[in-house]
């Protein structure tokens, strides 16, 4: 049960982005994931979910791997890796128009249990809409979110909180095995800070795996990682414990540039 | 030519022995196909005589320049009139696969299926329709096929037939004019709200169906109907062109609601004449949803001629692999405070194309005057094309007018927001098309609105290799 990527390099256009990143994940720990702009942070997040923009390479001979319970997720589609339990959160998440969450997530939950051999254990096939929707509106309650969001557009004229509230929502709803938050707290008030961060602890309890990409110290106070990784122009440069977060909240990624 | 004579020429061209045998005009078009119609149907001398009038326009017209390809209609190979026991496909196994496949997916009735691949030429609904019937005539509401209608209530069809639609409007509504059979027609008394839609087609009704059907609505003053034709499965025909004319009386403060399904097979030509003619505080509303067919021409039109009337007009259109569907809408303004709004969606996959064509018309007349136009096309991949031929003829000032249109593209970043979900890629795209035809598709009864969204993702599963 771990998530193992292994010589990954990427590059869009002839340009590398990632130059063999070599990571494992355990599940029920958070890892965060830190670096300066343009280092690579949302390429890593994009490609684990199966982005087809990105050209995939390894290290030399070695071979890119990126391997979940045992099973290669290379090569496969977004939504096969959504259903084998990987979850991504946006940085940036896109509107749907005429979609609201509510439709996206029964979809998803109808995908999930009419592919027999990898139905999620979430998905009960009984539930009807009716009690679907309780259990959303429920869960968008315990993150705060108006519910009235959940009846628009998704994304669509949201503001930026709302944007990331929706998307923890969608990984509460979905509970997958790992999840990658990708600047999950960029442009949060505190109490919607304590929010997200309290939904991030609830899954790390239910032994998801954490990899959460941010910024600032101020979420890892809240969600507390176990361990720390510094990304610098798409290689890891350092890892540690929750003493390096601080560390580059004092003197940013200077010592990390050559 | 007095009456006297058309009538012993009807007799010289028409048949023997009218109640028991199977009908079949010779193809293609002529005065003779004509008279043998009318004669079949014992139609009133006014209406073989309207008929024969119109079939020299539709002669004498050239085929319309614009719109989509026309060429291809072969008017010699038609059969201009068969009767519907003779439509029969034999056997339910001689139906295209794909049109029973897509009735099995969508969850048709085995019933319905038969009727609407044309192996049974009834359905049976015949107690649903009788019961219906019982409510509707307490209230003096008619609800008729379109040939019963001219049989039973001969004067009141003459007074609106052809006159919101005359022959002379263009080549194919002097087509329908000269050789229609079947349509419904639809009288509600001064005051009377029909609660219940009026569902034609295979629903309720089996003689509606056909090539050139003819529907006539009148609403009185103050009463309200809406009515429902069409469904969401394919329906097959053999007969290539489709040509029907609907002409719509929406009489002062009454409010008629017309909405369409249609799924052509797609070697079918789909030319329709849709009117309505809109008096004082009256609404009239057109949804219209096309699918299939190789071309379809379609603008219902609001004409709006009272003070303060309202009309709207929704269009959804669905343009797949060799199909055009060229739809819009039109709005003529003639009176005061009068409002309009054409909503345009239409979605292009697989290299269909779709084209948005509508006219905006305001005369002196229309004084305060307001209308809105929005149309959006929504491309499924880079072979698909839609364009957009809007017109405005406005002819005073004091008039508020708004136009929006846009053209965009399901993003690749989009899909794979979705498919991070989980979703499969057809139906990311069937969520993202759904989505996007939605504001239409809620307006339409739920039974319908469901097929559609079914219908949907079973074209966008077909679109990926």
């Amino acid at each position: 049960m771990k998530l193992e990527i292994k010589n990954l390099t990427a590059s869009i256009n002839g340009k590398k982005i990632l130059d063999g990143i070599s990571l494992h994940l355990e599940p029920g720990k958070i890892y965060a994931l830190m670096g300066p702009n343009g280092s690579g942070k949302s390429t890593l997040a994009q490609i684990l979910m199966g982005h087809p923009a990105f050209e995939v390479g390894g290290v030399g001979k070695k071979k890119p791997s990126v391997m979940l319970n045992g099973t290669q997720l290379l090569g496969l589609s977004p939504d096969k890796r959504s259903r084998l339990g990987l979850f991504l959160a946006f940085q940036n998440p896109v509107s749907l128009p005429g979609v609201n969450v509510s439709n996206l997530l029964r979809s998803a939950a109808h995908e999930a249990n009419s592919s027999k051999n990898q139905t999620k254990s979430n998905f009960n096939p009984a539930l009807n809409v009716i009690s679907f929707n309780e259990i959303l509106f429920r869960q968008a309650q315990n993150i705060s979110i108006n519910p009235e969001l959940l009846r628009r557009s998704l994304n669509e004229d949201f503001s930026g909180g709302e944007k990331k509230k929706l998307e923890i929502l969608q990984s509460v709803i979905l509970s997958p095995k790992y999840a990658v938050f990708d600047e999950i707290d960029t442009g949060l008030d505190v109490d919607a800070l304590k929010i997200v961060a309290r939904q991030l602890m609830n899954l790390k309890k239910q032994g998801c795996g954490i990899l959460l990409i941010t910024h600032y110290l101020r979420i890892l106070q809240f969600a507390r990682p176990d361990h720390v990784y510094i990304l610098v122009k798409g290689k890891i440069k350092e890892k540690g414990g929750f003493n390096l977060a601080g560390v580059v909240e004092k003197s940013g990624y200077r010592k990390w540039a050559s | 030519m007095d009456n006297a004579s058309l009538l012993r020429q009807s007799y010289k061209y028409g048949f023997h022995k009218p109640e028991k045998y199977v009908f079949k005009s010779k193809k293609g078009l002529d005065e003779s196909t004509v008279r043998e119609i009318s004669w079949q149907k014992q139609e009133p001398v006014w209406m073989l005589k309207f008929r024969l009038d119109s079939l020299k326009v539709f002669q004498k017209k050239p085929l319309p320049q614009w719109g989509g390809d026309l060429t291809g209609i072969k008017f010699n190979e038609i059969y201009y009139y068969i009767k519907p026991t003779d439509k029969k496909v034999n056997n339910w196994q001689d139906l295209p696969e794909e049109i029973r496949d897509t009735y099995d997916r969508i969850g048709i009735p085995e019933a319905e299926k038969k009727f609407l691949g044309g192996v049974s030429a009834q359905y049976d609904s015949e107690s649903v329709y009788n019961s219906i019937q019982k409510t509707l005539s307490k209230k003096g509401v008619i609800f008729l096929d379109m040939d019963s209608g001219l049989k039973k209530y001969p004067d009141l069809v003459r007074e609106y037939f052809g006159k919101l639609i005359p022959p002379q409007d263009n080549k194919f509504a002097a087509l329908n004019s000269s050789v229609w059979s079947g349509g419904s027609f639809v009288y509600v008394p001064k005051g009377v709200r029909v609660q219940l839609p009026l569902q034609a087609y295979f629903r309720i009704n089996a003689a509606n169906m056909g090539q050139f059907e003819r529907t006539l609505i009148i609403a009185e003053e103050g009463s309200f109907v809406h009515y429902v034709e069409g469904c969401t499965a394919p329906v097959y025909s053999t007969d290539s062109l489709h040509s029907a004319v609907v002409e719509i009386f929406v009489k002062k403060g009454a409010r008629v609601r017309y909405t369409t399904i249609q799924n052509w097979s797609q070697n079918v030509y789909n030319l329709v004449t849709k009117r309505m003619r809109v008096e004082e505080g009256a609404t009239g509303e057109w949804i219209d949803g096309n699918l299939g067919s190789r071309l379809t021409m379609k603008y219902p039109s609001v004409y709006l001629m009272g003070k303060g009337a309202r009309g709207e007009i929704l269009s959804v259109a669905y343009a797949g692999q060799n199909q055009h569907q060229d739809a819009g809408g039109k709005a003529l303004h003639f009176a005061p405070d009068t409002t309009s709004r054409i909503t345009s969606k239409s979605v292009s996959c697989r290299g269909g194309r779709t084209s948005y064509r509508g006219l905006i018309q305001v005369f002196p007349s229309a004084l305060h005057a307001k209308t809105k136009v929005v149309c959006d096309a929504l491309l499924i991949d880079d072979a698909s094309r839609s364009d957009t031929y809007p017109t405005m003829d406005i002819r005073h000032s004091d008039v508020q007018i708004e136009h929006e249109a846009t053209v965009s593209k399901i993003g690749d970043e989009q899909l794979f927001y979705l498919m991070s979900r989980g979703l499969s890629q057809a139906d990311a795209q069937a969520l993202i098309v759904n989505g996007f035809i939605e504001p239409i598709v809620k307006e339409l009864p739920l039974e319908y609105a469901v097929e559609l969204n079914k219908l949907i993702q079973l074209e966008m599963q077909g679109s990926i290799g």
